[in-house]
């Protein structure tokens, strides 16, 4: 039977990333750190340095902190999140499948969460 | 089965968010308690898991009822997703999880089945992680808990493994839902630590290429997690590439899940097992014997659109935007009650075994969003 207590629990992803949110940055550590982001290997890079900050300074939970890289994303159709302050040229390489993959259609699953009040859409 | 006090820690905030619970408080409101819980025998638990395992058992053999009899207009599943599900229930596609909500008659030590959180069933993270901390933080090491869905959750993980279509196993939910992101990486967590390869993509990011489902970078998704529902997935706009889809992409939970999460399941296992000791007489249309009961939307979530009568009056109602698909008539079910509030048993069954509980309170006796979730030690 499985009525039993876990008797050890690990958490490789969420302790690791998670616990981290809402840590306090260094004022010396953000004076220096400089962050840099493309989203294709074939692309050029921007500095997303005060982004970055920014995301972090929320604290919002793993939503800022795990996906921050995605945050930045140019997906087009004003599907995903995007930021301004990355130059598009950084979203978009010479890489053609990924390119590609700005083609394809977005955003068909999801409206039904998007037109709803909840918080939450699990039961 | 109790309640029993605590003296609070004073930074029960701070300890569960160190462990990424960051939903505790809903505006001001506690949503988990941290200074009482429930108390509950062994043989309680004994209880608990022979209901759950039954219940599963019987769930089960009413998806096969429905498909082999082709029920589906009860269940006002769409035409298109028929040979789907079929195929899904056929090739016996892997599902992880579901959660029975049960009600726990303290007098008669009977368990009922209020409904089974099949698809989308949330508060794993709760229950699993949130929960055995709590238990580690105020009690000694030999204190029990019905509460193995971490090490189950990775056993399961590992038991699919080898059925998965591609290399990566990805993991999605909406936008902007806290609550939906920490149960579907807590998911993805396990399934880390079960070997798999996986990644994050939200619902809506998810691509159709004219053939196939692609991620951000234009690959592939052959195998996915979603923590959304299938009811809301058919009817929107990319429902219909599900079947065109070339890759058969495999959806966990799998779509044949639509008919056990569907409340007109209630009534299907009442025919098929009438009178049984773990179940709440149910119908699909009024009944003139039943004076107090339920009025349910077969398709709704978190305590939505809820009629309580009882002698036959209507004497409290949830509001809500669900119904337009039809009702069930399900038997009042007895709830346990404390000073603090009403309280149903989540029951968890991972992979094909019951592994885990938890108690969610309400003030009035039907269960919402707003309900508190609490956490509970077997009695030594």
């Amino acid at each position: 039977m499985r009525k039993k207590a876990s008797s050890t629990i690990k958490l490789v992803l969420i302790t690791s990333v998670l616990a981290s949110c809402g840590q306090p940055v260094a004022p010396a550590e953000e004076a220096k750190q400089r962050v840099f982001m493309r989203a294709d290997s074939t692309a050029p890079y921007t500095e997303v340095t005060k982004d970055y900050r920014d995301q972090h300074r929320t604290g919002g939970g793993m939503g800022s902190s795990l996906l921050w890289f995605m945050a930045f994303r140019h997906i087009g159709a004003g599907l995903g999140y995007s930021n301004n302050n990355l130059n598009p040229s950084s979203v978009s390489g010479t890489n053609a499948k990924k390119a590609a993959a700005y083609q394809a259609k977005r955003g068909g699953f999801g409206n039904t969460a998007a037109s709803s009040k909840s918080s939450s859409f699990g039961s | 089965m109790k309640v029993k006090q605590l003296t609070i820690d004073p930074n029960w905030k701070s300890r569960l968010t160190a462990i990424g619970y960051g939903y505790h408080t809903d505006n001001e409101e506690p949503y988990w308690i941290d200074d009482y819980y429930y108390e509950i025998t062994n043989s309680e638990a004994d209880t608990i898991y022979q209901a759950t395992a039954e219940v599963w058992d019987m769930c089960l053999k009413a998806v096969e009822h429905v498909i082999a009899n082709k029920l589906y207009h009860l269940f006002h599943i769409p035409g298109h997703m028929v040979h789907y599900i079929e195929q899904s229930w056929e090739n016996e596609s892997p599902s992880i999880y579901g959660r029975f909500d049960f009600a726990y008659d303290s007098v008669k030590r009977k368990l009922k089945l209020l409904e089974f959180n099949a698809d989308t069933p949330t508060s794993l993270f709760e229950c699993g992680i949130v929960q055995w901390n709590w238990k580690n933080h105020y009690f000694s090491e030999s204190t029990d808990q019905f509460n193995s869905v971490h090490e189950q959750l990775i056993a399961s993980w590992k038991e699919i493994k080898p059925y998965l279509k591609g290399d990566v196993l990805y993991f999605s939910c909406a936008k902007e839902t806290l609550e939906d992101l920490t149960n579907v990486e807590y998911l993805r967590d396990t399934a880390i630590q079960a070997g798999i390869q996986t990644q994050l993509i939200y619902i809506d990011d998810i691509g159709w290429n004219g053939h196939a489902f692609i991620d951000l970078e234009g690959e592939s998704i052959t195998s996915i997690f979603k923590l959304y529902p299938w009811e809301w997935m058919v009817h929107e706009e990319f429902g219909h590439h599900i079947v065109n889809d070339i890759h058969r992409t495999q959806w966990i939970e799998p779509s044949w899940k639509m008919i056990l999460s569907n409340k007109a399941i209630l009534p299907i296992l009442w025919q098929l097992f009438p009178h049984h000791p773990n179940l709440l007489a149910a119908y699909f249309e009024p009944q003139r014997m039943l004076k107090n009961y339920i009025k349910k939307p077969i398709l709704s979530r978190e305590g939505a659109n809820i009629d309580l009568y009882y002698d036959k009056e209507l004497i409290y109602a949830t509001p809500g935007d669900y119904g337009q698909e039809g009702y069930i008539y399900q038997e009042l079910a007895t709830l346990h009650k404390e000073e603090s509030g009403f309280s149903i048993i989540g029951s968890w069954i991972i992979g094909q075994e019951p592994c885990g509980i938890s108690f969610r309170e309400s003030t009035m006796p039907i269960t919402t969003d707003k309900s508190r979730f609490v956490p509970h030690i077997i009695k030594h």
